[in-house]
């Protein structure tokens, strides 16, 4: 096949940033979502701001649709070029550029691993909180663009809550730098919040200044396991009207028990209904007195064991079980749908409850596991592509899943991001009228829909 | 890469991978966390060189939407077979393993070269061949050709990859040491057991001394050491370059051999071979003779480490040696069989001797069989790296229980010019029980 456009590329960036061979295009072709995936025309490797300004140029004059890319690790489809096109990877802008103590940020390309700005930042004392689940992998410029949330969202926020400055170029290859290192910055509209979590359809951020905070001093670690979901619910509600929010809470159903006590063995009931593992951290005094009230809390609603962690060790080993989670469920099917709605927390058993029914009703085996403590829960499908019927009722159940979710006033998505997979139940997620808003927003960035297209918006059904 | 192929007849190859290959490949959820771990993507930073990457490959080949093309080929050989992918990925897919079975469906149907043929089914076979055919290695070495090459650089000239393979050519000892251990070395004590050696081709070539140290080590334990002489090649470099005919030949051989000896255990002091033979009841299960017995012989095998760190009891004395040391983990022995534990313990039972970690342990050296020499440029990026870790820890022994590691260590040293002394696990737990066995006699 002759590639005109990959010939272009090649002329202005190299042959080597430019990658357009049958198996390089079939490597980009898809991300971390699960039945989803589009070959590109041309992938390029862009390791400068004038690499990336340069490929929106070619695209621009071409009228070439571009999709960018960070490490693939996105659940929405929000880096699989659909129309095809040129993938623009961000992997080779990965210079951290300041950590400044002084004034508790940091600058960085979008193309830092999560990991890996975790560690420079601690290395100072430091803590930068967002620590989606594949954080050593995924890029800091794909969590800016997917808004990634974490375990640590329920008292310390998500990404979104730590960008302070944005480089961003839009797909006509101009560029805009807002924002500032100062927390207090309103100067006109606040694009630096407008462009967090648009998923790549309205720029290429290059350059992205983060808020830190200083890294908590200690931590203490609770497990505690359930005869019944219900008294699960009722302990993070406990919790929280305690006036206490944990660094983490979470929560795995049954199901999810089951899977990972027989796939790792770690001594869990196999009976057990559910399961929450805690976490406070802050300043020793107060993470001894938080961590005394949450074991209260578990044991004064019906928690049937509670383990409070001794050491660093012991808190790793309650952790186990979480960490092992999804690697369990993902063993038991070749195909794993991983969905992530959210509910007000008092919600969580109604929302539980809904998810349980909606197996039930499609003959699916689900398991539940997530963030009780913001109300993002992943309802996760173990299932087989290869079985069309199977993925049919799949769909439904989700369907029935998110109707719930808005019903009880939460979200379609908490954290992976609207992309391809849920754009369909967007419209009933925010109404008609906001889709509409958001299209002429759109429209004004990127009027020939040529970044990222066919995320967020819905195409029409051909 | 060599000839070219038959397309078609490579698309029927690929279309009937069985359940359990398909399987695995199926059940790739394209999470991603294999990325960080794999080395050819840690170097070169693309899709194309991760696990996720080449399953993604493997099932469009299975499934017809991508052809087995010369393209395809070369990626299923880009990867090292470390296996770091294995242990980190949360589905449990076996992508190291599926690349190998790709390079067997390739090579099957792809004539190869000469040289390959002479190494895999000629030179494998029997450990004389193969020492004859180091003789006139060990000739330039001994009348000081190498040492006139290397000082004028004289293979620059000829080829860059000529001289890249000069360089890394170790010191090839005289003698290798098959032709002077006994086949049965008497138990040290009591007898508590009988133990096969399995005496893998290039620690038998290469480091006969280490090897030497392990026999010992093993019959201090209180165990009789059976060599058999007629112990072939385990067959790694087979599996890795797609060669199974001559490999399962090889294999049943090996079974036969050792069951026959009435051996409690098969020890072996090579991480490669190590994993190979635990792999027999595996890659011999299709294969009517002798499958029930290949699942027996490999569960007998144990690495060095892994048996002498349980053999060795607490009565056994361990002398002092001073010494900084780290323990490189060899990817055949901490992510194909799981062992970390023995190695350390062994180590930190020296009195005296002070094991640091190195910061990205379990991460390869770049040795990997022959593709410090095949992928060169690679081989010595993740090379360079693994140094730079190692020189954070100041140890001055670096510890590995692997000839390929040894052996691409001891070329670091030389190329980087760091104060190494690379060591053999067997052989500096030899000198720490020596050493304590002298003192014993002298006081």
């Amino acid at each position: 096949m002759t590639v005109p456009l990959a010939r272009k590329l090649e002329e202005l960036l190299g042959k080597e940033k430019v990658l357009s061979s049958e198996a390089d295009r079939l490597c980009h072709s898809y991300d971390a979502t699960p039945l989803v995936s589009h070959l590109p025309e041309v992938v390029v490797r862009a390791s400068t701001e004038e690499d990336v300004h340069a490929v929106l140029e070619v695209a621009a004059g071409e009228g070439a649709k571009v999709t960018p890319r960070g490490s693939g690790s996105g659940l929405s489809g929000g880096s699989v070029p659909v129309d095809g096109g040129i993938v623009l990877l961000t992997t080779g802008l990965i210079r951290i550029l300041d950590v400044d103590a002084d004034d508790l940020s940091v600058t960085v390309e979008p193309g830092v691993i999560t990991a890996d700005l975790h560690a420079a930042v601690e290395a100072k004392g430091l803590f930068y909180p967002p620590d989606p689940g594949s954080m050593k992998i995924s890029t800091i410029g794909g969590n800016v663009a997917e808004n990634s949330g974490g375990l640590r969202a329920m008292k310390y926020g998500i990404t979104g809550d730590y960008v302070l400055a944005l480089d961003t170029y839009f797909v006509d290859g101009s560029k805009v730098r807002y924002g500032t290192k100062c927390v207090k910055d309103v100067a006109g509209y606040n694009l630096t919040k407008f462009l967090v979590g648009t998923e790549g359809t309205i720029g290429i951020f290059t350059k992205i200044t983060l808020k830190l905070v200083p890294k908590p001093r200690s931590k203490k670690t609770i497990l505690a396991l359930y005869d019944d979901i219900l008294a699960a619910g009722r302990t993070v509600s406990a919790i929280v009207s305690r006036k206490i929010i944990p660094s983490t809470l979470e929560l795995m159903d049954d199901v999810t028990i089951a899977c990972v006590e027989e796939y790792a063995k770690i001594g869990l009931p196999r009976d057990a209904a559910a399961l929450l593992l805690i976490e406070t951290d802050g300043h020793p005094e107060v993470v001894r007195e938080e961590g005394a009230k949450i074991e209260e809390a578990c044991r004064e609603n019906g928690a049937r064991t509670v383990r409070v962690a001794r050491d660093a060790a012991e808190s790793a080993e309650l952790f186990t079980a979480r960490r092992m989670a999804l690697a369990a469920l993902a063993r038991v099917k070749p195909t794993t749908i991983l969905e992530d709605i959210t509910v007000p927390r008092p919600a969580i058993p109604e929302m539980m409850a809904a998810i349980r029914e909606a197996a039930k009703k499609y003959s699916l085996r689900m398991g539940t596991f997530g963030h009780a403590g913001d109300g993002n829960l992943h309802p996760t499908c173990l299932t087989d592509e290869r079985d069309k019927e199977e993925i049919h009722r799949v769909e439904a159940a989700y369907d029935e899943i998110f109707r719930k979710a808005i019903a009880l006033g939460g979200t379609i998505s908490g954290e992976h991001g609207t992309g391809m997979a849920k754009s369909k139940y967007l419209p009933m997620m925010v109404g008609p009228k906001a889709v509409e808003v958001m299209a002429r927003i759109k429209g004004v960035f990127d009027p020939q829909g040529r970044l990222n297209p066919g995320k967020i918006f819905r195409k029409e059904a051909h | 890469m060599g000839a070219a192929q038959d397309l078609s007849i490579l698309k029927d190859a690929f279309s009937t991978l069985d359940v359990r290959e398909y399987g695995d490949v199926l059940q790739c959820m394209r999470c991603g966390f294999c990325l960080p771990t794999c080395p050819t993507y840690r170097t070169d930073g693309v899709e194309t060189q991760s696990p996720r990457g080449r399953v993604a490959m493997i099932k469009a080949v299975v499934d017809g939407r991508m052809d087995p093309t010369e393209e395809f080929s070369e990626h299923m050989y880009h990867c090292l077979d470390c296996r770091n992918c294995h242990t980190v990925c949360p589905a449990g897919v076996k992508a190291g393993e599926r690349v190998l079975e790709a390079r067997h469906r390739i090579e099957e149907h792809r004539p190869q070269g000469v040289v390959k043929r002479l190494l895999l089914e000629y030179a494998v076979r029997d450990q004389r061949r193969l020492s004859r055919l180091l003789a006139p290695a060990r000739l330039y070495q001994r009348a000081g050709v190498q040492a006139l090459v290397r000082k004028y650089d004289l293979l620059k000239a000829v080829s860059a990859g000529l001289s890249h393979l000069e360089a890394i050519m170790p010191e090839i000892p005289p003698r290798p040491l098959t032709e002077s251990i006994p086949e049965e070395i008497p138990a040290d004590g009591k007898e508590k057991g009988r133990v096969g050696f399995f005496l893998g081709c290039a620690m038998n070539l290469l480091y006969p001394e280490a090897s030497r140290a392990t026999a010992w080590l093993l019959s201090r334990a209180g165990y009789t050491v059976v060599t058999p002489k007629a112990q072939q090649c385990c067959g790694a470099p087979n599996i890795e370059e797609g060669e199974r005919r001559v490999y399962g030949e090889m294999a049943e051989n090996n079974v036969d051999l050792f069951l026959g000896k009435r051996v409690d255990f098969v020890v072996t002091d090579c991480a490669a071979c190590g994993n190979e033979l635990k792999s027999y009841g595996k890659h011999l299960g299709g294969r009517k003779r002798n499958s029930r017995y290949a699942g027996a012989f490999s569960e007998k095998v144990r690495d060095v480490s892994e048996f002498l760190s349980r053999a060795l009891g607490p009565e056994v004395p361990f002398g002092p040696l001073e010494e900084d040391a780290c323990f490189h983990d060899p990817c055949h022995l901490c992510h194909a069989q799981g062992i970390t534990t023995p190695p350390r313990e062994l180590l930190r039972r020296v009195p005296g001797l002070r094991l640091s970690e190195v910061p990205d342990a379990g991460q390869c050296c770049g040795s990997a069989g022959v593709y410090n020499i095949t992928h060169a440029d690679r081989s010595m990026k993740i090379l360079a790296a693994k140094v730079e870790a190692i020189g954070k820890t100041g140890a001055h022994a670096v510890v590995s229980s692997n000839p390929g590691c040894l052996l691409q260590l001891e070329y670091a040293k030389r190329r980087f010019r760091t104060d190494w002394e690379v060591v053999h696990i067997s052989t500096i737990l030899r000198r720490s029980l020596a050493r304590r066995e002298d003192k014993g006699g002298s006081e």
